[in-house]
């Protein structure tokens, strides 16, 4: 295998929108065998620059080869031809496919002219088995995790023997032992010879899986280096062109009266005995692995889905939740997982995303929304946690990540709440963004506000939570103290090789 | 569709992409305005009775009646209902029963129940579609036909005719040149924009359109707002028959037929998007003088009824083409 081989050139990249240079000058060199990380904030060029590569725009300028020979590519069809495939962090599947047809998808396997089905399935499966999936083809896709449907993904791309495979922060939905998992993946796929470009956020794991790294800033090419040489400190550095001292600071805070307490909760089905409490001024972890029940329990609480068994008390008294609506009323706010699906309303302001709400309190009695007083929510909350752009009548469809979802942290403080539950808060947010996040939030419980974050990110847990609870297969663990607490020992509680009936904190 | 390929078409969060989709959007939007004034030049120079205050209050009229209903059936498309086709029941209600009950209750009192039955049917559509998530097409069709049938028997399937002139006096007044009825379709049209653009049940409604689960994960009542337009639709589908069976003075079970047609043809040629989120009144108005202005000038030239509804047809099609496309582009 030809390891030293270039795979992909692209040289003096460039692409201008309308107004915004988004890319310039980039040179990108890729080799076959090796696995390269693309690191960079949201808006550094990222997204631009796998545009290009996958042909959906055209660079002006620059040139790009493949293998060596200068290609040109007009339409994504044209990059598929060259080899070049794309795994994106939204999954292009069909739920109600097999496994095996949503590998083949397009590309169904024909003998004698007809759809060869066994054929297919065969295929499918040594594939699967090839890349140590453990997944029956015959499935349909939707009866699959998550985690599992991005192997499919990944299967899928790897099928069409492609030369060059692109992943778009593919471990965002996954816990990290199912990330290591799929490293084992892409090391075989590497090892077979394929040029891998690596784009994530997740620095840790760049180290751990990527042999070179590219950062971008600002649509420039800032450095490329061997994954050996540089630290995940000199990364953040460079991707933000200043020090990030700490990465996730803990605000002292007094912990005070018990807030929200939940006994005993199941809903039948994904979980069952979730007993815990949150005191005010308190962070408290929620973690496990993905699929463990976690966000399961949170849209429980805010009346997303329904309780079977158990009782929700705020500040002391038992409360019923059966919408969102009451939830708001008992003084439970939650910040949901999926950003885009439960999120924003993309087409809407900034302003109206975040007084949805408070909208009835912001009205007249002629049911008018008090543009003024609506405004100024808007404002206060864009001022305060520095939304960019500082413009509220701004679609927030157009706002970066991290910018969105300080908008929907602000849509929920504006209610006021007594807790309020962070579902993933900081994925898919680049580095500035997710200090700024947690900034935010040592500011609230700094305030007296009780916090439940859920995040499979355990630097993040153990970084900001005073106790975390650990979730698997749908029971909690008892509240465990931040003090002499270790990553290891929460993934052995996730992953079951602890009992959960450990030490109460 | 492959995975790359759909990557050209994710056009979520790029700042940069909205530059251009912005010009589209504003060349939508000027776009039916021009092909307002197109329509109004071509009737003018092809027929010299279009041009004229006597063809003009004729158009103003007849759109007044779907218009009312047009106000509804926005509602409906911007929180992601798809259509009302109980629209031709509910219209029948509200003309059959505001003549049928004269005689017997008296004429305001007859319109008011008139209305408010339709609006009952407008609130079981309501809970069909929003509470118990039955596809609105199928839901409002189904109820459209019993209605229509409960409405048929109590009369006798025969034609209702009207007993007090004074009723008709009314509705056929004006208002400083302007027909009664056309003063009542604009006072709606007003309200209706009002609540839609102004209130906090239309920023629900168009939210609840725009992303049904963020909406409910925002504490919006996203069941009674779907169910909402349903009776706001309703409310005008009957209030529309009323005045309908008044200027007729005489309603048969049908005389509702093809207005839900009408009204969808000028909603979504007015560019109010049929996967919700977006849409306004005055779009959906816009789309409704273009459609009569063309009908106008297609019946004054004297175009054969089968190729006017050919020419509608292809409207709706391609607005709807465009409102896809435009979405694709993150415009809409």
């Amino acid at each position: 295998m030809a390891s030293a081989a270039s795979a992909l050139h692209m040289r003096g990249i460039g692409k201008v929108f309308p107004g915004v240079k988004a890319l310039s000058g980039v040179d990108l060199a890729v080799r076959f065998g090796t696995v390269h990380a693309i690191v960079g904030d949201n808006g550094a060029g990222k997204s631009t620059l796998m545009k290009i590569l996958s042909g959906a725009y055209a660079p002006t300028p620059g040139t790009i080869e493949v293998a060596g020979t200068e290609v040109r590519m007009k339409r994504p069809a044209d990059a598929q031809k060259l080899g070049i495939r794309m795994v994106h962090q939204e999954l292009n599947l069909v739920p109600d496919l097999t496994v095996a047809e949503n590998i083949f998808l397009g590309r169904m396997p024909r003998r004698l002219g007809f759809f060869d089905r066994g054929g297919m399935v065969r295929r499918a499966a040594a594939i699967l088995a090839e890349l140590g999936a453990a997944i029956d083809p015959q499935q349909r896709l939707g009866d699959l995790s998550i985690s599992q449907q991005q192997l499919v993904e990944i299967a899928k791309a790897y099928a069409a023997e492609p030369r060059i495979i692109v992943l778009d922060e593919p471990t965002s939905s996954l816990s990290e032992h199912e990330t290591a998992a799929l490293f084992r993946i892409l090391r075989k796929m590497r090892d077979a010879g394929i040029a891998i470009i690596y784009i994530s956020h997740r620095l840790k794991e760049v180290l751990d899986i990527a042999d070179e790294v590219t950062v971008l800033r600002d649509g420039a090419m800032i450095e490329t280096r061997p994954a050996s040489g540089i630290t995940a400190a000199e990364m953040i550095r460079l991707m933000v062109g200043r020090e990030v001292s700490n990465v996730f600071p803990k605000t002292p805070s007094t912990i005070g009266r018990q807030v929200l307490r939940v006994r005993n909760a199941g809903d039948g089905e994904r979980f069952h005995a979730i007993s815990f409490d949150v005191r005010a001024g308190e962070i408290l972890g929620l973690t496990g692995l993905v699929g463990a029940g976690r966000t399961e329990v949170a849209r429980a609480i805010f009346g997303l889905a329904p309780l079977t068994s158990g009782t929700v008390e705020i500040d002391g008294a038992p409360v019923t939740i059966g919408s969102p609506a009451a939830a708001a009323r008992a003084g439970i706010a939650y910040v949901p997982e999926d950003r885009k699906g439960d999120g924003i309303m993309p087409a809407m302001t900034v302003r109206e995303n975040i007084s949805l709400p408070v909208l009835r309190r912001l009205a007249n009695r002629f049911g008018r929304v008090r543009r003024g007083a609506e405004r100024e929510l808007a404002g206060t909350y864009v001022r305060k946690f520095s939304i960019v752009p500082p413009d509220g009548e701004r679609r927030i469809g157009l706002l970066s990540g991290g910018n969105q979802q300080k908008a929907v942290i602000s849509r929920w403080l504006a209610t006021d709440p007594k807790v309020l539950i962070l579902d993933e808060p900081t994925r898919g947010v680049d580095v500035g963004a997710k200090a700024e996040i947690h900034g935010i939030i040592g500011q609230l419980v700094a305030n007296g506000m009780a916090v439940v974050m859920i995040s499979s990110e355990l630097p993040e847990i153990m970084g900001v939570c005073d106790r975390v609870v650990v979730m698997r297969d749908g029971r909690a663990s008892v509240p465990l103290a931040r003090e002499g607490l270790t990553e290891e020992r929460i993934m052995a509680l996730a992953t079951g090789e602890e009992s959960a009936e450990g030490e109460a904190a | 569709m492959t995975d790359i390929a759909a990557m050209g078409q994710t056009t979520k969060d790029t700042a940069r992409f909205s530059q251009g989709s912005r010009m589209v959007g504003l060349v939508s939007r000027a776009g039916l305005t021009l092909a307002i004034l197109a329509v109004i030049l071509y009737g003018s120079l092809a027929n010299p009775v279009f041009f004229t205050a006597g063809n003009f209050v004729n158009v103003l009229m007849s759109m007044s009646i779907v218009g009312i209903v047009v106000v509804g059936m926005t509602f409906v498309l911007v929180v992601g209902g798809m259509a009302d086709l109980s629209v031709p029941a509910t219209i029948a209600c509200g003309a059959i029963l505001s003549l049928a009950l004269q005689p017997y209750i008296g004429p305001v009192p007859a319109f008011a129940v008139a209305v408010l039955l339709a609006g009952l049917t407008g609130l079981v559509n309501g809970v069909l579609v929003g509470y118990v998530g039955i596809n609105p097409i199928i839901a409002t069709l189904g109820m459209g036909t019993i209605v229509l049938g409960i409405v048929q028997a109590a009369v006798g399937g025969v034609i209702v005719y009207g007993t007090d002139p004074s009723s008709a006096d009314f509705v056929k007044s004006r208002i400083l040149g302007v027909p009664m009825i056309a003063v009542i379709f604009i006072a709606i049209a007003i309200l209706g924009n009002f609540v839609l653009s102004r209130t906090f049940w239309g920023r629900w409604t168009i939210a609840t359109g725009g992303n049904y689960s963020a909406a409910q994960a925002s504490a919006v009542p996203v069941r009674a707002v779907r169910a909402g337009a349903f009776v706001i639709t309703a409310f005008a589908a009957g209030f529309s028959g009323g005045l309908l069976g008044l200027t007729l003075q005489s309603a048969r079970p049908l005389v509702g037929q093809g207005y839900e047609f009408s009204a969808i043809t000028a909603v979504v040629v007015g560019g109010v998007s049929i996967m919700g989120g977006f849409g306004s009144i005055p779009r959906a108005m816009a789309g409704l003088v273009f459609v009569q202005l063309l009908t106008n000038v297609m019946v004054l030239q004297g175009v054969r009824t089968p190729i006017q509804g050919f020419v509608l047809g292809l409207l709706i099609a391609g607005a709807v083409a465009l409102d896809i496309a435009l979405r694709k582009r993150g415009v809409a």
